[in-house]
């Protein structure tokens, strides 16, 4: 008796526990395994979107305006710009000049370079309405910061990171002014959008005024310049304002500076040591006199093994693998370098 | 004194620096998902979701790879070794990168994998990963044990490898080139870095005991997740509504050659147990480097390569 007890209440233990199982396994597919809350995999912030060319209009001479759209598209901050795989495998950057309030889609314009390096031709060419390509998320190394007046300069095509900026700037309700040269004003894109602003705006077309007057600049001191347009027009603003420091320049060229390689020092906060980065080498081989099992691996800026993180100092970020975010807090000693004379790395 | 460790001498004619004289780099490559369909190996969904298990369980799995090797780079003394690792890291990063660009891809054709990622990615970071453990002899086991795992992984990896560069059937079938591309450059790569987990693990510790042991692990985990991982593709394969894995359509397909055959699997257990085991005793250094000498994806022939390649002046804004 007791033992058929003891035999029924086991046997209901069993159908119990099977039918809990059952129920958990049923609810969920994949039990049994935990998952990571935020997953990793399948969500590199590097990865290629994909987009299609949904709109093309011609907004000047030799300028093309194409809208990129698709779903993935991340949100952008004015001055942001993206790298565009060109359907040959060509990799250009161009700056966003849409809203940023308008989800999903991206809008940059491409001036035909006469005997250029054969990206804007390309794009020219190919980019029509349905054209599918490949962008990478947005970066922004040109970021408007919050002020109550700015100077904007923009050198003809150099216009397109300024455009989102004049809109930010006008809903924040800011005191600014935008000086926009060009060679001739049909080949000056977005004249139309820039006509509600009124005199807010001064055009200098250099055909009937000649090169703009930058003499406002040295008057305007405290207040900051943004400027994009090419090389010359670049040194000029740099050369007139008041306070350099205050200028915000969008170079059309690469995004890694090769030149230019200065000499800094390497201040290893954990191991409380300090070396000094000559001028012909990376950070890394300066790093690995201290510390030789420092991990990296292909000395060339892609496999991101040397990145580590940064708790002072200014980084001239010199790869193109890293997000905004990741060159916030930290830098790859392959190839990047230091801004200012020195750094603090958690090493 | 059965746990003394002795190392094998690896295969002379196998090893990198014949081929190579800068010993392992990473690659730089690059994919385009755009074209491949869903079912990438014509007329054999389960062979082709058998094999996109890799694209699970690598990027977290092969991450993981990096994270625990970062880690063991101050114990090595031999240099060469040491020059070896660090290829061995920087090409496993790229692999991991790799294989995670299919994965959006997927999601798109209606197939998401993300309730399975999100497990492979916690049992990797978490389940794997540091644990908080006091400096010293605890803290030391768990590395050990990762670095004898790692070699155990590694022990399939080559095997796969070596396998996918002789798949013939695949090229008949009419694979899509692309993923062939990517897992043949993936698969040279590891025939060509074979030796080197297991080198380390004999360098910094070689018990055979916890060789033995954590084989048993990795060759437990890896049937449990890749077993799962089928099935989870085959019951949500948008255009398969009835679709099961079973272990006789792995029998066929292996018979067929468009995966490895089974024979083959059950040999390649006491292979690696074996106490004179090397890893360069199978497979051929010379046929991976031919391999990759030639793929597309190595050499930039995918494009969008430009934005990676190194520092030179690439990108003109609006050139």
């Amino acid at each position: 008796m007791r033992r058929a007890l003891t035999l029924t209440a086991a046997a209901g233990a069993a159908l119990l526990t099977r039918r809990a199982l059952r129920r958990r396994i049923r609810r969920s597919p994949l039990w049994p395994l935990p998952a990571l809350e935020n997953p990793v995999s399948g969500h590199s912030p590097r990865r290629l979107l994909r987009a299609t060319v949904v709109a093309r209009s011609e907004p000047a001479q030799g300028v093309v305006q194409l809208t990129l759209e698709s779903p993935e598209l991340p949100a952008w901050a004015p001055g942001a710009h993206v790298d565009v795989v060109l359907p040959s495998g060509l990799v250009r950057q161009y700056s966003l000049c849409g809203d940023p309030a308008d989800k999903g889609r991206y809008t940059i314009a491409v001036r035909l370079v006469e005997g250029g390096r054969g990206g804007s031709a390309e794009a020219h060419a190919h980019l029509v309405e349905g054209a599918v390509l490949r962008v990478r998320a947005p970066r922004n190394r040109f970021p408007l910061v919050t002020a109550p007046a700015y100077v904007f300069v923009a050198g003809g095509i150099g216009i397109t990171p300024i455009l989102p900026m004049l809109r930010a700037a006008t809903a924040a309700r800011a005191d600014w002014t935008l000086l926009y040269g060009g060679r001739t004003r049909a080949s000056m894109p977005f004249l139309a959008e820039l006509a509600p602003y009124g005199d807010r705006v001064t055009l200098v077309p250099e055909d009937e005024a000649g090169l703009p007057d930058l003499g406002r600049l040295a008057a305007a001191t405290g207040v900051p310049v943004y400027c994009c347009g090419p090389e010359p027009l670049m040194d000029a603003v740099l050369a007139a304002a008041a306070d350099p420091s205050a200028v915000h320049l969008e170079r059309f060229t690469a995004s890694t500076p090769t030149g230019g390689a200065k000499a800094f020092t390497i201040e290893l906060h954990r191991s409380g040591a300090a070396v000094e980065v000559a001028a012909d080498e990376s950070a890394l081989a300066a790093v690995h006199r201290a510390l030789p099992a420092t991990p990296y691996s292909c000395g060339q800026g892609f496999c991101g093994t040397c990145r580590h993180r940064v708790l002072a100092g200014e980084v001239e970020h010199r790869d193109d693998l890293l997000t905004d975010a990741e060159r916030e807090d930290s830098m790859l000693l392959c190839v990047s370098r230091a801004a200012s004379e020195r750094l603090v790395l958690d090493l | 004194m059965s746990n003394t460790p002795h190392a094998p001498a690896p295969v002379a004619s196998e090893h990198i620096g014949l081929y190579d004289r800068r010993g392992l780099q990473p690659r730089n490559v690059s994919f385009s998902w755009e074209d491949t369909p869903l079912h990438w190996l014509p007329g054999d969904p389960f062979a082709g979701h058998t094999i996109n298990v890799l694209h699970l369980l690598l990027p977290a799995g092969e991450r993981w790879f990096v994270h625990v090797y970062k880690q063991v780079l101050p114990l090595i003394t031999d240099e060469r070794l040491r020059a070896d690792v660090v290829g061995f890291i920087g090409q496993e990063a790229m692999h991991a990168a790799a294989h995670d660009d299919v994965l959006p891809h997927l999601k798109r054709l209606g197939l998401d994998p993300t309730p399975y990622t999100a497990q492979v990615d916690w049992f990797f970071e978490k389940l794997l990963g540091d644990r908080t453990l006091p400096p010293g002899r605890a803290r030391k086991w768990w590395l050990m044990e990762r670095v004898a795992i790692i070699a155990a992984v590694e022990h399939y990896t080559a095997f796969l490898g070596n396998w996918v560069l002789n798949a013939d059937e695949l090229d008949r079938r009419g694979a899509d080139p692309m993923m062939l591309d990517l897992l043949r450059w993936h698969g040279a790569e590891e025939v060509e870095h074979r030796s080197v987990a297991f080198d380390l693990f004999m360098h910094v510790d070689g018990g055979y005991r916890r060789r033995v042991r954590t084989w048993a692990t990795a060759f437990a985990a890896l049937t449990f997740l890749w077993q799962r991982g089928a099935r989870y593709f085959m019951e949500n394969d948008p255009e398969l509504p009835a679709a099961k894995a079973s272990l006789g359509q792995l029998f066929r397909a292996g018979q067929q050659g468009v995966l490895p055959s089974t024979g083959s699997m059950l040999k390649s257990i006491p292979a690696y147990l074996s106490r004179s085991y090397h890893p360069s005793q199978e497979g051929s250094t010379a046929q991976a480097v031919a391999y990759l000498a030639t793929s597309p994806g190595a050499n930039g022939a995918h494009a969008a390569n430009g934005a990676h390649g190194a520092h030179g002046p690439h990108g003109g804004v609006r050139a």
